[in-house]
């Protein structure tokens, strides 16, 4: 699954450990987000969409 | 990566917790100087002495900085993220999965004669083996 995690966190200004202590995951986590080697449960997707103010779909993308 | 603090009870149950697991390893350590063959006891009390050096380092990397522990720390003590959590249940599942044929090939050994205590500790350096070698693979992956 693709997302715009990586982007958005950039415009944020924010770095990976940053954005973990605020959602309350790792640093790895973010990382592997943001590399889609792992997909986030829906309560820690929506966690993210909120901290950028977005929607969940904005953000993360079904591969067809 | 848990951000919640321990309570005072949740520590004072975990060093209860310690320390009746310390004192069980002293006396069956001892039990087995006494009473079990050769080296054995010496044997167990090393063992047991390296695997709670282990544990304390570990639980001490988690306390210092959670966020720099290694996903194997966090997820063994408890400090995990969905993603250390999912990592470890994934890592567990090819343990179990792989436990049962080679436990099948322990008692098949065992029937055809292999030493007991030689086909026992095989089979615990494998199922080590696999458990590595599951995580590295799935943290690598994930």
């Amino acid at each position: 699954m693709d997302n715009d995690v990586r982007a958005l966190r950039l415009a944020a200004s924010l770095s990976q450990r940053e954005l973990g202590e605020a959602l309350s995951v790792s640093r790895q986590t973010v990382n592997s987000i943001e590399t889609g080697r792992y997909d986030p449960s829906l309560p820690l997707a929506i966690a993210i969409a909120r901290h950028f103010h977005r929607t969940v779909e904005e953000i993360f993308h079904v591969d067809n | 990566m848990s951000t919640t603090e321990m309570t005072g009870r949740q520590k004072a149950i975990a060093l209860l917790a310690t320390m009746v697991l310390l004192g069980v390893v002293v006396v069956v350590g001892l039990l087995l100087r006494e009473h079990g063959p050769g080296n054995m006891g010496t044997g167990f009390l090393g063992g047991a002495g390296v695997g709670v050096l282990a544990v304390a380092v570990v639980a001490w990397r988690v306390t210092r900085d959670p966020d720099g522990a290694t996903t194997f720390e966090r997820a063994f003590t408890q400090q995990g993220d969905e993603r250390d959590d999912a990592v470890l249940t994934h890592a567990l599942a090819v343990l179990g999965i792989s436990a049962v044929p080679l436990t099948g090939a322990a008692a098949v050994a065992i029937g055809l004669g292999a030493d007991v205590s030689m086909v026992l500790a095989l089979l615990l350096f494998a199922e080590i083996l696999v458990a590595a070698t599951a995580w590295a693979v799935i943290v690598r992956r994930s």
